[in-house]
């Protein structure tokens, strides 16, 4: 078991190229599908791709912004 | 028999829980969550009604509103005997009972006296959940937790009394927002579905319950509130906006928040969000999303608590920071858990994906391009905190080191009844439909839409990856996260101290004052006795005994004048 770590950073590896493959085959499948939203906007040029991303990027600055201002000690209540 | 209302049984079966053996006490409580669902083919209508006080109090409504909750509840109480049933102990089991059957009790009250009668019921025993983790620090948030659910009550009930005064009517039916009355149950509602500065006793208090217990409180008190906001304010549309709030900022709060059970605490704060938009909007459509997204919700949400409780079972942390490689040690645990992080990242195939297509479907035809774009953005934060973090921190991540062994038996086959909910609700739509309110005509299934959701999903993943690789993902720190509960946990004690003080002290002066006078007019009093000015000297209990009916005949003058 105490190669456990080099066992998740493979298995991370592993994960990342997986996920790079299908990204981009869900890139490749806007030319092919013709994908449309319950809103116009939606309908753009690979919308969900970029939006998905966008929004989960600026939620994790917006957290590490936030921990600045409302995180306290564990023991803050006791 | 099917007349009695759904729930009632289980009330009544909760008072027998603790003189039962262990094994005969798990079968006892699925028997009488049997035969209470058996109340659920009633049929619509009104079954049970008793007239108090010149009122009729309508304890059995049963409509196509009623029935998919009721079906629900009584699903997560089967899966809370199993989870539970290694627990020896009878009290989180009374406890949990009682508060499944109160839940399942308001959901069929077809009156506003009856709603609030079960809504503290839900409240009262479901405290005893949190009480049962016995430290200290429960024990204060079950207090917290108490204060704020019975608040909601009271202001339930103030606002039953003057909407009787107002209507002439307690029927639970349709209100309008207008008058004190409505804000009041409004309000009321609020509290219990955990609404923005209204939140903090959920993330406070959950993650303090027992293991058992959180996953006992993750079903039923939010969703009833969804419920009660489904009957009586479909359509008012300060819930869009309100709605839409709840699924943005608990999404912040989940990435920075270390205690895995509270980032579960705020995912579900963000999933609620997502019902009460869809009733604000109020259409049938939108009605059928909420009430799908409750069913689907109710049960992933389930899984991911009764995961993360498996590990906490073993281990004794769920805090991220203590966590991870466990994918060996607790592979099946692994498995349910990424099931239920799939279902609630809405990832096709899953239940999320067919429960949340209907509110989007319903935002979209709306025109609430702006809510819609939150909702799309809290989707991918939903993946973030409960579909990635979740799993990621408890069973990869780092090796934490530790070894435990797999879950109990009982626990994985309730968190294998729970993740194949999540997958038979992904995979069969149409069935899982025909149990909502209205009929619903819609396939979530077309390329379009399929490949539309796994571009969403997948690029926040990819995002995922790309900030932990290039270390911008803010590293699990021990913490606590400032939430919406600060405000009562310090601000308001510590900026009232000096009013408290100085109310203190005027109470000590006026304190001082009449024991000051007592003392004098005693004195005095004896002081007279002692010299009388003229006359004979009375013996004392004469004197006392005239004096009390000197007194009696003042108090019947004034009373009688």
């Amino acid at each position: 078991m105490s190669n456990l770590n080099p066992q998740l950073k493979k298995m991370g590896n592993y994960a990342s190229i997986f996920l790079l493959i299908i990204g981009f085959c869900l890139i490749i499948a806007e030319f092919f599908v013709h994908r449309h939203g319950e809103i116009d906007l939606e309908d753009l040029f690979i919308f969900p791709v970029i939006y998905g991303f966008a929004a989960s990027v600026f939620i994790v600055v917006v957290g590490i912004g936030l921990r600045h201002i409302l995180m306290r000690k564990e023991d803050y209540y006791d | 028999m099917t007349d009695i209302t759904p729930g009632i049984l289980m009330i009544i079966a909760a008072g027998f829980v603790p003189y039962l053996p262990h094994h005969i006490r798990q079968i006892f409580m699925l028997l009488a969550i049997s035969l209470s669902a058996f109340s659920l083919t009633a049929g619509a209508g009104v079954h049970w009604s008793v007239a108090v006080l010149g009122q009729e109090l309508i304890l059995h409504n049963a409509d196509n509103l009623t029935l998919p909750f009721g079906i629900i509840f009584h699903i997560a109480a089967v899966l809370n005997v199993i989870y539970g049933w290694h627990e020896r102990k009878a009290m989180e089991h009374t406890a949990g009972l009682a508060y499944a059957g109160a839940a399942i009790a308001a959901v069929h009250a077809g009156d506003l006296i009856t709603l609030f009668i079960w809504w503290e019921a839900t409240a009262v025993t479901s405290v005893f959940l949190i009480l049962a983790s016995a430290n200290e620090r429960a024990n204060k948030a079950a207090m917290r937790y108490l204060l704020v659910q019975v608040a909601s009550g009271v202001m339930l009930l103030a606002g039953a009394s003057l909407y009787w005064r107002e209507v002439g009517s307690l029927a639970f039916g349709s209100m309008e927002l207008g008058s004190l009355a409505t804000w009041l149950i409004f309000i009321a509602f609020g509290i219990k579905a955990a609404f923005p500065l209204l939140n903090g006793w959920l993330q406070d208090a959950y993650p303090e319950a027992t293991i058992l217990g959180t996953v006992m409180l993750s079903a039923f008190t939010t969703k009833l509130a969804i419920y009660a906001f489904a009957r009586g304010f479909a359509g008012t549309e300060y819930l869009i906006w309100i709605g839409a709030a709840m699924t943005a900022f608990p999404v912040f709060f989940a990435v920075i928040e270390n205690d895995l059970r509270r980032v579960l605490a705020y995912s579900l704060n963000n999933q609620l969000g997502f019902m009460i938009v869809a009733i604000g909007i109020g259409t049938e459509l939108a009605i059928n999303g909420a009430v799908a997204h409750a069913f689907a919700h109710i049960i992933y949400k389930a899984l991911l608590f009764m995961s993360i409780g498996s590990v906490m079972y073993r281990v004794g942390t769920a805090k991220a920071t203590e966590l991870g490689g466990l994918y060996k040690s607790m592979p099946l645990t692994m498995i349910f858990c990424i099931i239920g992080a799939l279902s609630i990242s809405a990832f096709p195939l899953f239940s999320g994906f067919t429960a949340k297509a209907v509110i989007m479907k319903a935002v979209g035809y709306e025109g609430l391009v702006f809510v819609y774009l939150i909702l799309l953005a809290a989707s991918a934060g939903v993946l973030h905190h409960s579909g990635i973090k979740i799993p990621y921190f408890t069973f990869f991540a780092h090796d934490s080191g530790l070894r435990p062994k797999e879950a109990p038996i009982n626990m994985l086959i309730a968190m294998g009844i729970a993740a194949a909910f999540c997958i038979g609700i992904g995979v069969m739509p149409t069935q899982f439909y025909q149990i909502l309110p209205y009929s619903l005509d819609y396939q979530p299934y077309d390329a379009s839409h399929i490949v539309g959701q796994f571009q969403l999903v997948i690029f926040a993943m990819l995002a995922f990856t790309f900030l932990m690789r290039f270390g911008f993902y803010p590293p699990e720190i021990k913490s606590t996260v400032l939430n919406s509960d600060w405000l009562y946990r310090r601000l308001i004690p510590q900026k009232c101290m000096p009013i408290l003080n100085f109310a203190k002290r005027c109470s000590e002066f006026a304190n001082m004052v009449v024991v000051t006078s007592g003392k004098k007019v005693i004195l005095g009093t004896h002081y007279i006795y002692q010299h009388p000015i003229t006359g004979p000297v009375a013996p004392g209990p004469a004197a006392i005994a005239l004096l009390a009916l000197l007194m009696s005949v003042l108090l019947l003058v004034n009373i009688f004048s």
